[in-house]
């Protein structure tokens, strides 16, 4: 009994956005991180999406069949970070300088927008395709 | 949902609860409701219209408790899933007011029959 249609491409899509925004969270969380235990500054983790089929119930194969988005993967951004002189740093070399990790915060803010716009776009769906069930209920009335 | 058009009210099991003395077969006799009941019997449904509504109360269930348990795990910090949970929710409100509507008619058609001069 699937009474709301589509919902569970939306579900994918909220996940999938969620994902991102936890990496966000993440890169900005670690913007000053410069010991990883992989030895090194942090390295800004992006994330790319991939398209997944949704499982389709015996009963309606007449319906074209819907895809759903997940996280593909999750990968390092391996630009080299910016170097900073401070030689009070504890990880600084011997000449002074520390590496820094290569997060910008420029460009986080705008990947937290677009994810939350995002979020809030399918949320809209979800809303919206509720909306017709239920009227779809108030035939007759 | 769809077989609740095609299947004939007078045929359905509660109908035959509500009058025990009267089994389906004279119900569907010709002699009773003369075409009517010849039509339906060419394309009977394999499941009783009873079966359909248990049926369906059983999948409105499965989807409250489903959500239920969505939300539970998301109270519980099991997973960070509010989303799913909440779309479970709407789903089973969804189905439940399907379900009502069903009951609705149900009503509204024994209303009728029983207003029926004789």
């Amino acid at each position: 009994m699937n009474l709301i249609s589509g919902i569970d491409v939306t579900a994918g899509a909220l996940n999938a956005q969620k994902v991102r925004l936890d990496i966000v969270a993440q890169n900005i969380a670690n913007a000053e991180t410069t010991r990883t235990p992989e030895g090194g500054p942090y390295q800004r983790q992006v994330v790319s999406f991939e398209t997944e089929l949704v499982k389709q119930l015996p009963g309606e194969a007449g319906q074209t069949a819907l895809q759903t988005v997940k996280v593909g993967g999750i990968s390092s951004d391996t630009t080299p970070g910016q170097q900073v002189y401070n030689p009070q740093h504890p990880d600084a070399g011997p000449d002074g300088m520390v590496t820094m990790p290569n997060v910008n915060l420029a460009f986080e803010m705008v990947d937290l927008i677009t994810a939350s716009r995002a979020y809030e776009a399918n949320l809209s769906v979800v809303k919206n395709a509720r909306q017709m069930a239920e009227k779809a209920l108030e035939i007759g009335k | 949902m769809t077989p609740i058009g095609t299947i004939n009210p007078l045929s359905a099991s509660p109908l035959t609860r509500l009058e025990p003395s009267m089994s389906p077969s004279e119900i569907s006799s010709p002699g009773l409701l003369g075409g009517a009941a010849s039509t339906t019997s060419t394309t009977a449904p394999t499941d009783s219209f009873g079966a359909m509504l248990d049926g369906l109360v059983g999948g409105v269930a499965a989807k409250q408790s489903a959500a239920a348990a969505q939300t539970n795990a998301v109270l519980m910090g099991d997973t960070g899933q509010l989303h799913q949970s909440v779309i479970a929710m709407q789903e089973s409100q969804v189905a439940f007011s399907l379900m009502v509507e069903v009951r609705n008619k149900l009503v509204e058609s024994y209303q009728e029959l029983m207003r029926m001069q004789v």
